[in-house]
């Protein structure tokens, strides 16, 4: 038998609530519901953010592919995310304005809230209102929303590279990333450097 | 503020991208979190004008079902459960209305609200947010992860520089 199994709708539902309760304890102990931290990268204060997010994003794709290639999981059957690449371009651009100006995205804010954040209530309240913006001005929108449909276009296939070669190239992105991150945070902690920064300002 | 309440950013990263891992196999889905708060606006809405709502037709497949039987509605209450499973373990909780150092109250409302609103319309456009593209995408090395996580960031450092105020 191979993965994703077939389970039954109440299964699969129970699932959801068990894989959600295990997503918030993660964000919220790499401290995804405090605002200052979430916009601290756009400050280059606090790089939490990229940290976690492409430690996810490699420790997920490694056992993706391994457990593929394994044949214990069937890709055919898991959902990829489809591309609709000038919608998702602008849409990412906007996203990241609401991010700055909210201090949260659309789980961090569940996360906020969780914490005691009255604040994310009032963000997930706009962002119920902004889904209800969007499908409003939908007929106006639904040119642009499906324009650029690039299906299940993915790095690999597109630069014509085995998915290994590329993991290997986003490890050592990442590492490069992580590295600077790592370094620009201690300097920025710095006693001297503060002081000379204060000076400056 | 005591910073070491919270996980090395490398450890919660490991977590998430196993939570990540054990719903592509499970579920045979990523991980998602805007598609509940379109259920949920949309079921109000409709609750309040059934007559306008029915006439939106982009809504339509977030009303098919009840939001107890929508999986991604499922996974965000376990978001809220899961978070605050973590801000009691390590005695985090506390009611506050945060917001930058600078800024009144009633400009956080309107930041938070206003912020709000363009993360709402941006993760309909984009076909989902930070969870839905950018962690899920990025993992499968979807084209749209990647073309989201970069316009995001790049958008975001950009408009801190225009905003230098808001969180400093």
């Amino acid at each position: 038998m191979s993965a994703p199994f077939v389970l039954s709708d109440t299964v699969n539902l129970a699932a959801a609530v068990v894989i959600g309760v295990f997503f918030g304890f993660f964000l919220e102990r790499g401290g995804m519901g405090n605002p200052h931290k979430l916009t601290g990268v756009f400050y280059r204060t606090d790089f939490a953010v990229p940290k976690i997010m492409f430690t996810a994003i490699l420790v997920a794709a490694t056992g993706l592919f391994l457990l593929s290639d394994l044949k214990v999981l069937d890709m055919s059957r898991v959902w990829i995310i489809p591309t609709f690449f000038w919608p998702q371009l602008v849409g990412g651009a906007l996203f990241g304005l609401g991010y700055l100006v909210s201090g949260y995205c659309p789980g961090t804010a569940v996360a906020g809230l969780a914490s005691g954040r009255l604040d994310a209530l009032v963000t997930m309240a706009g962002i119920g209102s902004g889904t209800l913006l969007f499908s409003t001005l939908y007929p106006a929108l639904a040119g642009f929303y499906n324009t650029s449909d690039m299906g299940t276009a993915t790095l690999p296939e597109l630069l014509h590279v085995n998915h290994w070669a590329m993991l290997a190239l986003v490890y050592v992105f990442a590492g490069i990333m992580f590295y600077a991150m790592e370094r620009h945070e201690r300097r920025g902690h710095h006693p001297t450097v503060k002081k000379a920064l204060h000076a400056v300002s | 503020m005591n910073k070491d309440r919270l996980w090395s950013p490398y450890l919660a990263g490991v977590g998430l991208g196993l939570t990540l891992l054990a719903s592509f196999i499970i579920a045979g889905q990523g991980l998602g979190a805007s598609r509940a708060f379109t259920v949920v606006a949309g079921k109000a809405m409709n609750a309040v004008a059934p007559a306008y709502t029915a006439t939106l037709s982009y809504l339509s497949r977030y009303l098919e079902r009840s939001p107890f039987s929508d999986w991604t509605f499922l996974e965000v209450t376990g978001v809220l459960v899961g978070a605050l499973i973590g801000v009691l373990m390590s005695r985090g909780f506390k009611v506050r209305f945060d917001r930058g150092s600078t800024m009144s109250v009633g400009m956080r409302v309107m930041t938070a609200f206003g912020g709000g609103i363009i993360l709402g319309f941006a993760s309909r456009l984009a076909r989902g947010c930070t969870s839905g593209v950018a962690l899920t995408g990025g993992a499968q090395f979807a084209l749209s992860g990647w073309v989201f996580v970069i316009a995001m960031f790049t958008s975001g450092f950009l408009f801190a520089a225009m905003f230098r105020r808001l969180w400093s």
